[in-house]
């Protein structure tokens, strides 16, 4: 048998198999399933709980910083996150935003396209993380992943410590590592995120969230954070257009916004 | 063995480097010396380009794709095109008051007090601006499912700018303006015909700032080589209000396999830092 037929027949059982389950597999990915489309939250998520609901394992130093996180949100204060300046949410934060994703499905890669500011995200299938000393922390991580039966299961590593997990300010450190299981079923994408950051939680702790797909017609606007906090602009004529808005400082700037004036792109 | 995207990322930033190099001091400077691209008689016009680039895939890297209608993969523009005119250093045939807006432009940044413009603000760059840049980008091409079209969709690194051009045949009526605007395509032969339109005022055309109404359009034939080394991008731009007649551009992107997108945050200005002599520089 041309080893061409025998994967076929691999891809239609296993396609056979995960649509009795209420899976379907992937067109650009037959022998997995399907884990692509335009998703949103099927219900919205303010703070990260564990799967129990509970708040989760604080150490009393985390406690202190999440208490005044909190206090900060509940007067509109959004200074301890990122997301209000422009920058990318980082993870676990990116999946619990109230707002769609797309997901691009590849045999090697799982590819999250944010509408929040059009923030990427690359799950790297079966390619292991570079060495650890190569890893530069960023926003979003470096995410390993493999195919665990019909989970997709990432190891992600390597963020960067100026993000917060939610929308209500839960902190971590630079070291966290994460633990991403992503599943699909009648419909339903489940993303269950175990989060290990010693420096932060007593022990490691699971928060689950779920996802719908859109309505077909729908398509992901482009969003541009910036225009919320930089409004000026020369129009069609030349003439000065919109306001400027004075933008505080960010914690994290590391240089002169006028220095990228210079940089040709 | 070194990680691949270190590789690439160092290849880039030699090339990024010497894209600054009009205003360092460096070692690099040194080696790399600017060009001037712009074609007319009038010096205050000049435009000094870098000449670094950052040269093709590593022996080794991993085959291109045969496949002419395949175009998944890591791409980079090895060279900043400036005016992205008819040709090199040859403006957009432009009515004369935008004509006047462009040179105004160039002489301001001659000068050393260059407009803020839409990537020095953190907004995309519009189109066909976007293509030009000299970071990677990836194209990932997904088939129709759950309602959406077929999408080739195009990551670039610069601005984390995300193209996504849509298999259909009509532009959809819900879509605003945008600044990268609405794309849809269609293959014609091995030709990917891109046709985009709704593109907001807020960009330019090109990097030094040639200017577009909203009734600006673009229509892009992408096409691959045979040996599957490259996508020509012919970027034909229509604006009955700034132009006298459409005009194509060029844009060559390279096949980098070795090389994956990295974290691109100019909401905090991560790649463009400035040195400890004030010099701005690009990794």
């Amino acid at each position: 048998m041309k080893r061409s037929t025998l994967h076929s027949l691999l891809a239609a059982a296993s396609f056979a198999l995960a649509a009795s389950y209420g899976v379907t597999s992937s067109a650009q990915d037959p022998a997995h399933p399907d884990l692509s489309g335009i998703w949103t939250l099927t219900k919205p998520i303010n703070a990260a709980k564990t799967e129990d609901g509970k708040t989760p394992p604080l150490t009393a130093a985390a406690k202190a910083v999440y208490d005044k996180n909190l206090a900060l949100g509940k007067k509109g204060n959004r200074s301890f996150d990122g997301v209000s300046e422009c920058l990318p949410p980082g993870m676990p934060y990116a999946q619990l935003l109230n707002k769609p994703f797309q997901v691009l499905q590849k045999p090697d890669a799982l590819y999250f396209l944010y509408q929040e500011n059009r923030v990427p995200r690359w799950v790297y299938i079966n390619q292991p993380h570079p060495p650890s000393d190569e890893i530069d922390p960023t926003f979003m991580g470096d995410a390993s992943a493999k195919w665990e039966g019909d989970t997709l299961v990432a190891d992600i590593v390597g963020l960067n410590d100026k993000t917060v997990l939610d929308r209500s300010g839960l902190p971590h450190s630079a070291d966290m590592k994460l633990t991403e299981r992503l599943s699909v079923k009648d419909g339903i994408l489940t993303d269950r995120i175990t989060i290990t950051d010693p420096a932060n939680y007593t022990a490691p702790w699971t928060t689950v969230a779920t996802y719908k797909r859109v309505p077909a017609s729908f398509r992901i606007p482009e969003e541009v954070c910036a225009t919320k906090v930089i409004q000026t602009h020369l129009d069609v004529n030349g003439k000065l257009a919109g306001t400027a808005v004075k933008r505080a400082p960010a914690k994290t700037a590391s240089a002169a916004p006028a220095a990228a004036a210079t940089v040709k792109k | 063995m070194q990680d691949p995207r270190k590789l690439g990322r160092l290849a880039l930033g030699l090339g990024l480097g010497a894209a600054v190099l009009g205003m360092s001091t460096s070692a690099l400077a040194q080696r790399d010396v600017g060009r001037n691209l712009y074609n007319g008689p009038d010096h205050t016009l000049e435009i000094t380009a870098p000449s670094g680039d950052t040269g093709p895939a590593p022996a080794g890297s991993k085959p291109p794709n045969l496949d002419v209608k395949d175009f998944n993969g890591h791409w980079v523009n090895f060279g900043i095109k400036h005016l992205a005119g008819p040709a090199a250093g040859v403006p957009a045939p432009l009515r004369p008051k935008y004509l006047k807006l462009l040179e105004k432009r160039m002489r301001d940044t001659n000068s050393g007090i260059p407009e803020g413009d839409a990537s020095t603000q953190c907004f995309p760059h519009g189109t066909p601006r976007a293509i030009e840049s000299p970071y990677p980008v990836e194209v990932i091409m997904t088939p129709a499912a759950h309602g959406q079209p077929a999408q080739v969709t195009i990551l670039m690194e610069t601005l984390h700018n995300i193209r996504r051009l849509y298999l259909t045949d009509k532009h959809n009526a819900k879509m605003g303006e945008s600044f990268l605007g609405e794309s849809i395509a269609h293959w014609e032969g091995d030709d990917l015909v891109v046709h985009t339109n709704k593109l907001n005022t807020r960009t330019y055309l090109d990097d030094e700032g040639t200017t577009h109404s909203t009734q600006e359009s673009v229509v892009e034939h992408i096409h691959k080589s045979p040996d599957g080394k490259k996508l020509i991008v012919l970027s034909t731009v229509t604006d009955p209000v700034t132009l006298y007649h459409p005009y194509t551009t060029r844009t060559v992107l390279h096949w980098r396999p070795d090389i994956r997108n990295q974290e691109f945050i100019c909401e905090e200005n991560n790649r463009n830092g400035v040195d400890e002599h004030g010099i701005t520089t690009a990794k």
